[in-house]
């Protein structure tokens, strides 16, 4: 564990008044000094308490969202922050046609000093940063990025494993449509000899501009499209990512019902897998992590959720400090 | 058949040269050349002639109109073999088209999703041009468009 320092928060400046519209936007040392003080506000959080009063949060959510937005007002208001802003797009201004860019300006005009947006649009986040005057935080845009939730899959990665270098994460699920499989994976090429493992159908694998940017970057990854031979992987890795498999994605529903039980991680999966291996989700989770599994010391997952008001504390205390 | 036995020389205009056979159309639709509607603008399409250099050829001869350098760097990232030649009185002269480093406004973001897409923000499509990959990515939502697919994309313009 690193040693956990409040003074950190006054003195690394590299994130005030920045904009973070994609994991790509981070450096290991902006990811570095974020774990710092999320380990700093477990141990002390009576120090962060009002740090940041008199400042206002904007959370603008456009797409139903429970977990971000929660965890954003929770950081927001230990910090002492106003939060204003649109939690129901569907009694919104947004909802009489407004569009995001009178939106993002009308919100500014109340005096937002940060605006976290969650929007269905991909790339909404990089267009309200452009409209914006004061720093936009990515709560999510489409099927593109959610930063947020990759700097909180590291966190949980380096508080269980005390390291990111060397590991060797698999992805299983929905790589294509998911925003968090993206924004980590652009995450970890800020790390040593990580290698990733992409397990899914191949309507559902990662998506090219993912992989480039990974070539680009000289990490290794491979591509499984067929689970029956993923038990090689599975013995390898060190952390499985899971993501629900959305059955609005295909096009044939019964192709979906085949899929469903074979991306489902169970006691049988794990005995294949490594003893140690870390069981991460994003959550919401639908059937594709089996109950049976919460009460091993595999499921990272509960933790992870938790976390999320630890980093978002940090987060909002080094770009507003 | 040499192709200035079909059409004389021009004595203003542009002439876009080693243009891949039956591929002018794509250069037409990617520079909307069919909005012009002055009365002395002449365009010539010459189709599949022979090319001393490529075999074969199409080539577009664009009279009393010049198309911008920008619009040439565009149409050069779909077909890199293009010469673009800009006649003014008789004298020519040779732009050797650069590849740029973003294309804005032009192109059309393929994702349906894409903020750049919405009818109702303010909002120009963006995207940057990774060379070695022969590609355009959007600046928004990351979709990657790679170069010979760009001429179905264009973004028409109201009339000119």
């Amino acid at each position: 564990m690193l040693e956990p320092r409040y003074g950190e928060i006054l003195q690394y400046n590299n994130l005030r008044g920045k904009d973070i519209i994609s994991a790509r936007d981070l450096s290991r040392e902006d990811l570095e000094a974020i774990f710092r003080v999320a380990d700093s506000y477990e141990e002390n959080p009576s120090t962060y308490r009002d740090l940041l009063k008199g400042k206002t949060v904007a959370l603008i959510f456009v797409e139903p969202s429970t977990r971000t937005y929660h965890s954003f007002e929770k950081a927001s208001r230990i910090l002492g922050c106003e939060v204003i802003g649109i939690r129901d797009p569907s009694i919104s201004s947004m909802a009489k046609g407004e569009n995001l860019y009178d939106t993002i300006k009308m919100i500014e005009s109340y005096g937002a000093d940060l605006i976290v947006l969650r929007h269905p649009s991909r790339g909404a986040a990089l267009y309200a940063a452009e409209i914006s005057r004061v720093p936009v935080i990515n709560g999510g845009d489409g099927s593109r990025e959610h930063p947020t939730q990759a700097i909180l899959d590291l966190y949980t990665i380096y508080r269980k494993r005390g390291s990111i270098d060397g590991l060797r994460i698999g992805f299983l699920g929905d790589l294509r449509f998911s925003r968090t499989v993206s924004s980590l994976s652009y995450a970890l090429t800020l790390f040593r000899d990580v290698e990733i493992y992409y397990i899914a159908p191949p309507m559902l694998q990662i998506r090219r501009e993912v992989e480039v940017y990974l070539e680009l970057r000289g990490v290794k990854y491979t591509k499984i499209t067929d689970i029956g031979s993923a038990a090689n992987a599975l013995r390898n890795i060190d952390v499985l990512y899971v993501t629900r498999l959305q059955k609005e994605r295909f096009p044939d529903p019964g192709e979906y019902e085949k899929l469903r039980g074979a991306y489902t991680v169970t006691p049988e999966i794990l005995r294949i897998a490594r003893s140690d291996v870390g069981i991460m989700h994003p959550l919401p989770r639908v059937d594709e992590l089996s109950p049976e599994l919460d009460g091993t010391p595999n499921a990272w997952y509960f933790d992870q959720a938790r976390w999320g008001v630890n980093v978002r504390v940090a987060l909002i205390s080094l770009i507003l400090g | 058949m040499e192709e200035h036995l079909l059409v004389r020389k021009i004595d203003m205009g542009t002439v876009i040269d080693h243009i891949p056979p039956w591929k002018a159309e794509n250069v037409l639709r990617l520079l909307e050349l069919d909005k012009i509607k002055r009365s002395e603008y002449s365009l010539i399409v010459l189709h599949n002639v022979p090319s001393r250099k490529y075999g074969r050829k199409d080539m577009i001869k664009i009279y009393r109109h010049h198309i911008s350098h920008d619009e040439a760097d565009i149409i050069c990232l779909v077909y890199p073999t293009i010469t673009v030649n800009y006649i003014r009185d008789w004298r020519v002269e040779k732009y050797k088209p650069k590849i740029p480093e973003k294309i804005v406004g032009r192109i059309r973001c393929p994702e349906p999703t894409c903020i750049s897409n919405s009818p109702r923000e303010p909002i120009k499509s963006r995207f940057r041009v990774i060379g070695e990959l022969r590609a355009i990515q959007c600046e928004y939502c990351d979709t990657m468009v790679e170069f010979e697919r760009m001429a179905d994309l264009v973004i028409r313009r109201e009339g000119s």
